[in-house]
Parts: structure tokens; sequence; C-alpha cells
């Protein structure tokens, strides 16, 4: 009898001990282990060791981020969100449309005490809803255009030339290039079609205008599609069919003397060592020449409505991701992850030169330029557009009309949105 | 007294027989049918998951269909790789079956397990692995140059036509060998004596294949043919992970277009639905058509 | 006795001669047939980068992959989720699909055939469509994140039903009547005869089933949320979505999830072929 008493004491023991612990316990889910998943664990460090020795992260990776938006459509259509995790990671261009077709899975953070100047406005653009902050920015998308400097140089051009130039001059440099080494000063991924969506960010325009396509006439759009057309058949930019051509082949089999994207772009770059040194970043050309500066495929956290300790959630993201140095600099050295808080970029670590990148100081480099990207118009159909403007370009490069291949484009996306 | 304990030992078997069959039926019901009920009223709706409402007009999602170009498309590129995929599979499948019933042959096992194998392979890997053999610089342009077949690298996935081509082929490697298993294992209930009379009969080998083989194999063919009409239909794996659709949704199955209406981007679950519904209704006809064209048993 | 060792032998190499043709295509078709999985063995010993080049051969890169890929995941957790799910599965379906194949056949009446051909429609249901009002009866369920959530749209299935059904019709009536005499129960028939004298039709269920249960995504990733619960194809997928990706260590995490169904197979392919032999009579 004693013993069972005992058993049960212990059993009681053991489960409030559990509870207890549980209280101090996180769950987050994210996609890509080696990125978003080491910033997180550079935050867990940090709040673990300077704020709370008891707090528990747990860090659950899926495959994508449409593993996140399945998540949250499929507890939106049951209106059971009691399996979302406390906090996802959610990306950018679809937030919008997620915090208003399903209002009850999210919960805002106005009183979480984040100083929301010290990120960039266009940044903190997707993140709002209505002006109510829902999301804290963890990877900054700002977009780099990467050069070759060592065979611009064989050409006779020097990483300076190539900043600030317009898109004409840089089709004429590829020229050269492609003539002089074989290679395309620039390629695209032809799935995801992002190229056409960052030049035009860089001329501060959008595919969408008042909640409509905004394609056939939208002038810099239509320059923008026949100026890539025109690369592609100048060898000057490489199509890749898809995500894993354009990195495995163009990117890692040393295909290119150029590269346009997304920051995040960049561990993929540091697997070719033997590059080491010869590449520089500066910022995009744009048709009527400047500097242009655009972004690609970030991601914040949210805090979701199953959060059973909102107080915990706020305070872990405020302190971390908020503008932890900390954070900030471990996430960046383990993950090759580049934050977006202005404060934590003065980090000694952001201010270091990178040896692949000839010393250049890139990191201070992405998070300032970030500061000057324009905001342009979203929408819910970001992807879909894309898509389709994409196709365009493939029929164009088959022989149809360049206006012809955008009006069916045009088309093809009012049906998607129903107009 | 007799007669009565006899009737309820009957009907104890009977209901036996229910018994056993009930809990997969009753499953089958819950699991499959009903969804299919609710997918079918959502068919009707329209607005995202959480507000749902029904469609002004009503068949709204279904009218929608008939402008939806891309779904045509969709629809044309399933049935392409149905016709052209299926039958050359099967012909296939039921000749390296009949090369392996041979009594003769050495190695029948190793022989069958290998070619048998690419159906054991996970997705990914079958994925990524086409996807490296018909890249730019991969190992089918440089086979091909090497032949002195082709000029210059082909972008196999890039095209429209090459990149079907190759969805065939990957479905090919991947399923033929599967059907084979099936093929086998029908040839190896044909007594070995039918054959032996149509030697005598002076019949070659082609045929006996066509006169003896295949008629025997009939059921074997109208079993597989509904599996594969069935796979072919909903089609999803190659469309996603080997072209992803493109070029410029130029090798979209329907299954695909379906989902991505689903779960990319903004969901429409409306007419996901609608769409389902009719590929619900397409297979069930062409199965329902192979099974009356196979079934010439009396 | 030596004359007709004389006659036999040149026939014995005309026989094999005249199948020349047959072992050059089957090799050619093996061949094709395994390349790609040689592919995955060498790729999974060269680094990411070796692989991007298109690297046949083997390389040395394996033990740092193997040590990239269990710090990346948990892959023996997950090997042993999917084992469990997939093992839990292949019996239940068994079991269950057994059992209605058994009554449909032998206890089989007009009824029973309607309901059956009525069955055969679930087939066709294309599994985007069931997705979502699946994942509502499984959540309210409070079944979500258990091996229950995996398993229960796949234990019934009309092509496990279809195949018992088919393999019954060798199992004899008068076993059964002999049975009955012998005072056994209609269940007991079923454990007692049944199950034993259908041992390969149930290893070749065994493996379709195994199979599919291991390789499954859709359904497994829409109810499987949380690191514990994660299975081979979800690791996987995980991996080969990042912005970089390692492809000498996603190879390898792909041989690992490739290995069990290739075993399987192995182990019970002499089954499997009798067991399907049966379902296609």
């Amino acid at each position: 009898m004693t013993k069972k008493l005992l058993a049960l004491v212990m059993a009681l023991c053991l489960v409030l001990g559990a509870s207890s612990a549980l209280a101090e316990k996180l769950t987050v889910t994210a996609w890509d282990a080696n990125f978003n998943g080491n910033a997180l664990k550079a935050a867990y460090e940090d709040y673990k060791a300077n704020v709370d020795p008891d707090f528990e992260l747990e860090i659950n990776i899926v495959s994508g981020s449409s593993d996140v938006e399945q998540a949250i459509t499929t507890a939106g259509a049951s209106y059971d969100y009691s399996n979302l995790s406390d906090i996802v990671l959610f990306q950018d261009h679809y937030i919008q449309s997620f915090v208003l077709d399903y209002p009850d899975a999210w919960m805002d953070l106005e009183d979480a005490g984040i100083n929301w100047d010290d990120f960039g406005a266009e940044k903190l653009s997707y993140s709002t809803v209505d002006g109510v902050h829902y999301g804290v920015p963890v990877d900054n998308g700002t977009a780099i255009m990467a050069y070759r400097v060592n065979l611009l140089e064989q050409c006779g051009y020097t990483i300076a030339d190539m900043t600030g130039i317009t898109w004409d001059k840089f089709l004429e440099v590829g020229k050269e290039v492609y003539a002089k080494t074989g290679k395309a000063l620039l390629s695209m991924d032809g799935g995801g079609n992002d190229l056409p969506y960052m030049l035009l960010q860089a001329e501060g325009k959008s595919q969408f205008k008042d909640g409509k396509p905004y394609i056939t006439e939208n002038e810099d759009l239509v320059k923008i599609v026949k100026l890539i057309c025109d690369m592609i058949n100048e060898h000057v930019l490489i199509l890749a069919n898809d995500w894993t051509g354009y990195t495995n082949e163009t990117i890692m089999q040393d295909q290119v003397a150029g590269v346009l994207n997304g920051n995040w772009i960049i561990p993929t770059m540091s697997q070719v060592t033997d590059n080491t040194g010869k590449w520089e970043i500066t910022t995009l050309p744009t048709l009527n020449g400047g500097e242009g500066y655009a972004a690609n495929g970030g991601s914040s956290l949210y805090i979701t409505a199953n959060c059973k300790n909102p107080e915990l959630a706020k305070k872990f993201l405020a302190y971390t991701f908020g503008g932890s140095t900390q954070t900030y600099d471990n996430a960046l050295r383990t993950g090759g992850v580049i934050g977006c808080c202005i404060s934590a970029a003065k980090s000694n670590v952001y201010q270091e030169g990178v040896p692949f990148f000839n010393g250049q100081a890139v990191y201070s480099k992405i998070v300032e330029m970030g500061a000057s990207v324009p905001i342009v118009e979203q929408n819910d159909y970001h992807y879909t557009c894309r898509t389709a403007i994409g196709n365009a370009i493939q029929n164009i490069l088959t022989g149809m009309d360049v206006m012809e291949a955008l009006t069916k484009a045009e088309n093809e996306l009012k049906f998607a949105m129903g107009m | 007294m007799q007669k009565q304990k006899r009737l309820g030992l009957l009907a104890k078997q009977k209901a036996a027989g229910w018994g056993f069959l009930m809990p997969a039926a009753l499953l089958i019901f819950i699991m499959s049918f009903y969804p299919m009920v609710q997918a079918f009223i959502t068919s009707f709706k329209t607005g995202s998951a959480a507000k749902l409402q029904w469609a002004e007009p009503i068949t709204y999602n279904y009218s929608r269909m008939f402008q939806d170009s891309v779904f045509k498309t969709a629809m044309g590129n399933t049935f392409l790789y149905l016709i052209i995929q299926v039958p050359i599979m099967l012909v296939l499948a039921i000749l390296l079956a009949q090369l392996l019933n041979n009594k003769d042959l050495k190695l029948r096992g190793l022989f069958r397990t290998l070619i048998f194998l690419p159906c054991a392979t996970s997705l990914v890997s079958y994925a990524l692995i086409f996807k490296t053999l018909f890249a730019n610089e991969g190992l089918i342009n440089s086979f091909l140059k090497g032949l002195g077949i082709i000029k210059e690298n082909v972008n196999w996935l890039g095209q429209a036509d090459t990149a079907k081509a190759v969805i065939i082929i990957a479905l090919l490697w991947r399923w033929t060998g599967y059907n084979m298993v099936f093929f086998l294992a029908g040839l190896q209930n044909i007594e070995y004596s039918v054959y032996e009379a149509a030697n005598i009969d002076g019949a070659n080998g082609w045929k006996t294949f066509w006169h003896v083989t295949v008629p025997l194999l009939r059921p074997v063919i109208v079993m597989t043919g509904i599996m594969s009409i069935n796979g072919t239909l909903q089609l999803f794996d190659e469309s996603v992970n080997l072209t992803n659709g493109g070029p410029s949704n130029s090798t979209i199955t329907m299954s695909h277009y379906i989902y991505n209406n689903a779960f990319v981007g903004k969901a429409n679950f409306g007419y996901t639905s609608a769409l389902a519904f009719i590929v619900f209704i397409l297979v069930a006809v062409l199965a329902y058509i192979n099974l009356r064209v196979g079934d010439t048993r009396d | 006795m030596t004359n007709r060792a004389a006659e036999r032998k040149p026939a014995v190499s005309h026989i094999q001669r005249k199948l020349i043709p047959s072992y050059i295509f089957l090799t050619i078709v093996s061949f094709l047939s395994v390349f790609p999985l040689y592919w995955m063995f060498t790729a999974a010993t060269n680094t990411s980068l070796e692989v991007a080049q298109g690297k046949i051969w083997f390389g040395t890169n394996l033990i740092e992959n193997y040590k990239t890929l269990l710090a990346t995941d948990n892959l023996w957790q997950a090997m042993g989720n999917s084992f469990f799910y997939a093992i839990v599965q292949t019996i239940a379906a068994l079991l269950v699909c057994s059992l209605a194949g058994y009554g449909f056949e032998l206890y089989h009446d007009k009824g029973k055939d309607k309901l059956f051909a009525i069955l055969l429609l679930a087939m066709m249901v294309p599994q985007v469509a069931t997705l979502i009002p699946l994942f509502t009866m499984v959540s309210r369920l409070k079944l979500l994140n258990t091996v229950w959530a995996f398993i229960i749209p796949g234990i019934s299935t009309p092509f496990l039903i279809m195949m018992f059904r088919q393999n019954s019709r060798n199992f004899p009536i008068d076993t059964m009547e002999a049975s009955r005499i012998d005072g056994l129960s209609e269940l007991g028939i079923f454990f007692r005869m049944y199950f034993p004298m259908m041992k390969s039709t149930y290893a070749a269920a065994a493996v379709i089933t195994f199979m599919g249960a291991w390789n499954s995504y859709m359904w497994p990733r829409t109810v499987m949320k949380g690191n514990s619960v994660k299975t081979m194809p979800m690791l996987i997928a995980n991996m080969s979505n990042g912005y970089a990706v390692d492809y000498g260590t996603l190879m390898l995490g792909v041989l690992f999830a490739s290995l069990p169904t290739i075993l399987i197979f192995f182990i019970l392919q002499k089954q499997f072929a009798e067991g399907i032999t049966g379902s296609v009579k």
C-alpha cells in the first residue's frame, strides 16, 4: 500500500514537474534546417543563456513554406487550430491573404514591445495588416547583384563600372563576357520566375495595380520581359528549368559570371570554393540607369492562435529577433541568415570582410541596401502572376509575339483571380 | 426441428459473411465515400476555406471549368500520357514477362528482381535522378553527342515536347517492372501444354504471343489496365517533381492542377472539389469501359 | 546412353543460342532499371558539388555525408517512425482486407457482389479531393499526430480486398464444410484454416501495403506535425527543399529511405510472385 502511494506521489511529481517545464516551452515550425533552423537555434540559445535558463524551444522543420500554408489552410477549413505550433515561420508574399482569410489563426504583436523603426519599411509592409503588426522579420530577402570580378576584369570592367548602369549596358557587357569567357552574366529559375518581379521592383513598380493585374499596360514590365528574352537569345542569361537547375547547374557548375537573387543565395554560391575571392556584390542595374533595389523570398515569424503562452512567445521574439546582437550574429555565422534589424547589423560580425567576396563587407552592405528597397503593391496572386509571366517568356522564346504572350498571361491571371 | 436448426446455422453463416466484410466496407464508406460526398457539396461553394459560401449561381465552379485554359491543357496532357504511356508499358511488360517465363532462361530470378526494383525506389531519388540524367550537361546529352545523334545539348525538361517525353520515359521506367510481375504471375497460371500445342500447330513466336498469350492474359490485362488508367489519370508525383508542370504548364496533369488550386497560394476549395469530382467521374467511366471491353467471358 | 547425351548437348546449346536476343534485351532493360539506383549509391558517397557536376563513380565523402545527415535531422527516429507506422498499417490492412475478401468470396451472394462493385468505386476517388474532409474528421477525433491518423485511410483499400477475394477462389469449400463439422466457428475457420493456406497472398499483400505506407507522403504530411512523428519521406522532402541543398547528404538519406522496400522485396519475392499469381487467375 505504501509502495503504491509512493508511486502515486512520484507520478504526481513527475506530472507537475513536466507541466511546470511546459510553461517555459514553445514550439515553432519552419522550413530549411540549415538556414531558418539555425537562426531559430541561435535565438533559442541566446534566450536560454541570457534571459531564462528554463526556456525550451522545439523546432519543427517542414519541407517548405507550402507546408505551413497547408497547415493553416487545413486548420482553417476544419475550424480547429489546436494542431498549430505556437510560432510559425511564414513567407512574406502570402501572409496578407492568410491573415485576412483566417483571422482566427493569428495573434497580433502590438503589445510585444518591439521597436519597429529598427526594421526596413519594405520588409514590415508584408507583415503589417491594416496597420497592425503580426510578424517579426527573420531573414532579409534583399536582392544582391553579384559579379565575378576576375572575369569582368578580363573584359576591362570593374564592379564600379557595373554599378548604377542601365540594363542595355548590362546586355552589352554580357555579350562581351560571353564572347570572351563563354559564361553567361546571369541565370534565372524558369520554375520560380523571380527575375521579372525583382527587376520590376527595382523600378518601383508592381505587377498589380489597385488589386488588378498590371501587365500589358505596364510599360516597364513589357520592357523587362523583352529584355529578358533578348538576354536569353544573346546567351547573356541562362534560363534554367527549375530551382535545382538554377542552383545546381548554372551556379554550382560555374556557368555564370553574375548572380542576381535574394541574398540567401550566398550559401549556394559559396559551395564553389574554387571561386573564393572572385566575387563581389553591388546593386541592380535599372532600365534608365541608377542603382536598383529589390527583395525576393523573405519570411517572418508569427504567433498562432493556438499559442498557450503568448506572453512568453512575445517576450522571446521581442528579445531575440527584435534586436539581440547575439541572435543575429549567430544566425549569420551558423546559418548564413542575414537579418533585417538595422541596429543589429552594426555588430562586428556584420562589419567583417568576407573572404568569398574578396574581403567586401557584404552583410552590412546588404542590410543597408535593404533599407532602400521600394514598397510595391502586393497581391494574393503573387505567384500565380509570376508563373503567368514565366509562361509568357516561354511562349515568346518559342516564337509568340510579345504583346500576344503577355495578353495571354494577363487573361490567365485574371481567370485565376476570378475576374 | 432439424430443418429449423439448419436454417439457423445458415443464417448464422450468412451473418458471419457480412460480419467479415463489414469493417472493410464501413471504413471505405467513411474514408472514401463520405469525404467524396462532402467534396461534392463543397464543389457548389466559393470563398476561402474558413468562409465557404454557396456559389452564385450554384453551378459557378462547373461552368468556370469550361473557360479554364490551364485545366484544358492539363486534361490534354493527362490523356496524352494515358494514350501513349499505358499501351507501351503494358506491351513491354507482357513482352518481358513472356521472355522471363521461358524455363530454359538462366538467371531468371535475378532479371526479375532487377527489373522490378525501380518501383521500390523512393520518389525523391527517382525524380532527382531523372532530372540529373536529362540535365543540359547531363549524361543523356553527352551520350547522344558522343554517338553523333545530336550536335547541341538538348534542353530536355525545358521544352514542351521533350519534357512530356521525359515524363513518359520516367513513368515507363518506374512502372513497367511492377506490371511485369503481374503478367509473369498470370503466365504461370497458363499450362505449358497450351504452348506446346501451339508449337505443334507451327505457330511462330509472335503468333503464339498474339493468339495464345494475350487472350489467356486478358484478366490480368484488365486488372493492370484499370490500375494504370487510374494511376495515370491521378498522375501527380512525376508532374510535380520532374517538371513542376512546366515549361509554361505544358506538362501539368489534372491532379497536379487540382492540388495547386487547393494548396498552392490562395486556396480555392470549391473549385478544387469541382475539378476533383470531374476526375472521379472520368476515371470511373474509363474503368467501366475497360471492364466491359475486357470482360468477354460470356 | 552416350549417344543420347551427344544428341542432347547440341540441343541445349541450340536453345541457349536461340535465347541470346532475350539475354541481350533483358540485360539492357536490367541495366536501365538499376542504373539510377547505382547512381543513388555513388551519389551518397560524394560531395554536393560532385553530385551536381554529374560524377558517377564512388567518392570518399560517405562518412561526412552521414555526419551531416545526423546533424540536420533525427534520421533514426524518422526510420523508426516509418517502420512503426508502415508495419501497423500493414497488419491492420491485411487483417481487415483479408477478412473482407474472404467474406466476399466464400459467403458470396447477390447483395455482397453488388456491395463489392460499389466498393471498387473507391479506387477512383482522387486523394486530393478527400484530403480536407479526412483531415477534419481526424482532427475532430483528436487523432492528429498519432499512428491512427497515419493508418486510418489506408486500412481498407479496394485493391487489397480484390486481391484477397481473387485468391480466396483457391480456398476449397470442402475444407470449410469439414471444419464446420469439426466444430470450428466461422472465425475459427478463417484463422485456423484460411490464414495458413493463404500465406503467399498475405506476403504479396504485405509487400504492396508496406511499400505504399512507407512511401506515402501527401497524407502523412497533412496529419503528422512535429519532429517526433516525422517519417522518412518527410525527412527527405525537408532536405531537398532548402535554399542550398546538400546533394550528397540528400542522396544518403534517400538511400536509407529506399533500402527497406528493396530489402522487403528481396526477402519476400518468392511469396510475392506466388501471391500475385493467385490474384490474377
